[in-house]
């Protein structure tokens, strides 16, 4: 089966079978084996010895790790891929203009208002996470469409907190 | 001296319940709701629950602290770091009701936690302290009229204050009202005092601090300095000592202000005294910390003292045992160099923001020269109540270059399953070019942060990874892992029996 694997915005063209694997072309010799008792498989790839920590996040991704790092990992294989490319689905982009929250958190103070128009890192809102203030900023020029929280507000990450209007302002007549 | 209350959680209440063993002495631990099967209280002879996750009604309620060890039968109570630890009050507290301090006098807190009052007092000692007020600003228009007079950039600070909170860099007069009012709701949120001083902001110096160590029988020791400039938004990420930036001329000269300050104080137990050093060789006095630091470990390994076991002894009335110097300023020598990275719960790729999640899987790095103060295990779940250290991995070598070598190596076998932390960071730092020259200022992470981070990882990472992955998603279809793994069943690896045990693991609980 092939797959189409994207770490850190590079995407591999895999193809697995028996004991290789074929990488953008490349045909290496590949063995995985589960250590038992652990979420860790132990890869030898051509003679290269990679003991890889493995933790799934959602169908298909994995956030996987060796030698000190990670990396999260998205996953698709060319089967549901060709599905997708037909029928016209796939991950649906996030909206833009909604200005999310990075992490759970207090909401400590919304800085703009409904209707206010905002310069690119204008803070919005200010959220209290393990005791440290971070202020969000807009990235982008626009309008506040929508205020989603108030202060005081306990929000989970992905919260919409802001909506800007993904139209820029348009100067009076 | 029989039992000692630890009054805190995570890593250093591990490392304080570990010297008190080490003494002969019981250790009890104190924990909330969420702490009931944390590392401290496994650890610990006794444990009492303190009540829920928010620290005010838990670790930081001293009427529960103080009953807690009452009713076990403790003597003394250790604070750790954070928390109660500088706060005047509890060791007043633990004093009333006939406890001993596992730290200074009340008074040399209190002298040293009003930061203004500390300037005051180091002026007063011949201790160079940083330009700016020695007393409290009014309002915003006050903060305003003395940095004019000292000229911008300048400082904002609570004068309750500590690690970056409640302070604020104020670069020109208009942002003087949005920056005090900022700094003044953090300071009153994280100490109880909106309190806030000025002072003028150094371009580029370094963070250098002296510990020091005083019994009751007058003794004051320096045990040299650890260099601390690796700092974001004013919390330390990586220390080491010696620093390369400190001569044996300076170090003594260091040493002489630190110890005259304690003096000034009459301090008593562990502290530290952090210096600003500017690239030409002046340093100023910054803040005292009158309790045990994160990177006390740093020190004692290049020092070869247990600060710890120390503050129990002297607590407990004994003279330190520290060798080599006599007399108040007495130097010592290090012996190799040690450095610390803070393993945090924060994910450097996202603007280190705050991560969470259950610790599925954890291996700790081992071997020549390493050490591993944890205040978690596989099994434990981070949350956001409290702060995100998880561990600090510090490593010793007999150079600067074979510590960075060992630390490498450790970073390289320590395996975090479950959330993403600051470990790949420290990988990255211990392969920067500036790092490697001991180039670092407190602009370090500032300025080369994004070099760092966008360092590539080794040759042929990424492409087994990749492999990996497709090789894990390839047996989720059905198929086996590996041609001949006999063990192997299709379908249902060992891996993915595991994973999925981990995973329900974490319903369960």
């Amino acid at each position: 089966m092939r797959y189409h694997v994207t770490l850190r915005s590079r995407t591999y063209i895999i193809d697995v079978a028996g004991g290789s694997v074929t990488v953008d072309g490349e045909t290496l010799e590949a063995h995985a084996a589960a250590i038992p008792g652990t979420p860790l498989l132990h890869l030898l790839l051509g003679k290269d010895s990679w003991t890889v920590a493995c933790q799934q996040l959602d169908a298909r991704r994995w956030a996987l790790g060796a030698v000190g790092e990670r990396v999260e990992i998205e996953v698709q294989d060319d089967r549901s891929k060709q599905i997708e490319a037909l029928t016209g689905q796939g991950r649906k982009v996030a909206a833009g203009g909604v200005v999310k929250a990075p992490m759970p958190g207090l909401v400590v103070r919304v800085e703009v208002t409904q209707g206010e128009v905002v310069e690119v890192g204008k803070g919005l809102v200010v959220v209290e996470a393990m005791k440290m203030e971070n202020e969000l900023r807009a990235t982008h020029q626009g309008v506040v469409e929508q205020i989603h929280v108030k202060a005081g507000d306990r929000v989970e990450k992905g919260a919409a907190l802001v909506t800007l209007s993904a139209q820029p302002s348009q100067p009076s007549g | 001296m029989k039992r000692v209350l630890v009054a805190n959680r995570g890593e250093i209440a591990v490392r304080v319940i570990r010297a008190c063993h080490e003494e002969g002495l019981e250790a009890v631990a104190v924990y909330s709701e969420p702490d009931r099967l944390a590392l401290h209280v496994r650890h610990a002879d006794a444990a009492v629950l303190l009540g829920p996750a928010p620290s005010t009604e838990s670790y930081l309620d001293i009427r529960k602290l103080i009953a807690a060890a009452k009713d076990t039968g403790c003597q003394a109570v250790h604070p750790g770091y954070g928390f109660l630890s500088e706060r005047a009050a509890f060791a007043e507290a633990c004093k009333d009701a006939g406890l001993i301090f596992v730290g200074p006098p009340a008074t040399a807190i209190r002298a040293m936690g009003d930061k203004t009052e500390a300037r005051r007092r180091m002026q007063a000692a011949g201790v160079p302290v940083v330009p700016g007020t020695t007393t409290l600003l009014r309002d915003p228009v006050e903060a305003r009229k003395e940095a004019k007079r000292l000229g911008y950039p300048v400082l904002l600070k609570a004068a309750a204050g500590g690690g970056g909170k409640g302070m604020r860099q104020v670069a020109n007069d208009a942002d003087v009202e949005g920056a005090f009012q900022a700094a003044r709701r953090e300071a009153q949120k994280a100490f109880g005092d909106g309190s806030i001083y000025v002072e003028k902001y150094l371009e580029r110096p370094r963070h250098i601090e002296i510990q020091i160590l005083a019994d009751h029988r007058g003794r004051v020791v320096a045990l040299g300095e650890r260099e601390c400039s690796i700092q974001r938004r004013h919390q330390k990420l990586i220390e080491e000592s010696p620093s390369v930036a400190v001569s044996p001329a300076l170090r003594r000269r260091l040493s002489e202000a630190a110890t005259a300050a304690a003096g000034a104080v009459g301090y008593v137990s562990a502290g530290t005294i952090e210096f600003l050093l500017t690239p030409t060789g002046e340093f100023y006095f910054l803040e005292m910390n009158t309790r045990i630091q994160v990177e006390h470990p740093v020190t004692e390994l290049v020092y070869g003292v247990d600060l710890v076991r120390e503050q129990l002894r002297i607590a407990g009335g004994q003279p330190m045992r520290v060798h080599g110097a006599s007399g108040p300023g007495g130097q010592l020598h290090p012996r190799g160099h040690a450095i610390e990275c803070r393993i945090t719960a924060e994910d450097p790729f996202n603007d280190f923001l705050p991560a969470t999640g259950v610790l599925q899987y954890l291996r700790v790095p081992s071997g020549p020269g390493i050490r591993w103060d944890a205040g978690i295990e596989a099994g434990n779940d981070v949350t956001l109540f409290y702060d995100p250290l998880l561990a600090k991995l510090i490593a010793w070598g007999e150079t600067r270059e074979n510590a960075i070598q060992r630390m490498r190596r450790a970073l390289s076998e320590l395996v975090i399953v479950g959330l993403p932390t600051s470990q790949p960071f420290h990988l990255r730092v211990m392969d920067d070019v500036e790092f490697l020259k001991g180039e670092i200022d407190i602009k370090y992470l500032e300025r080369a942060g994004r070099r760092v981070l966008a360092a590539p990882p080794r040759p042929g990472l990424e492409r087994a990874l990749a492999v990996a992955a497709a090789m894990v998603a390839d047996e989720q279809r059905g198929r086996t892992v590996g041609p001949s793994d006999g063990r192997t069943a299709p379908g249902l690896s060992p891996w993915i029996v595991e994973s999925r045990r981990l995973g329900l693991r974490d319903d369960l609980e």
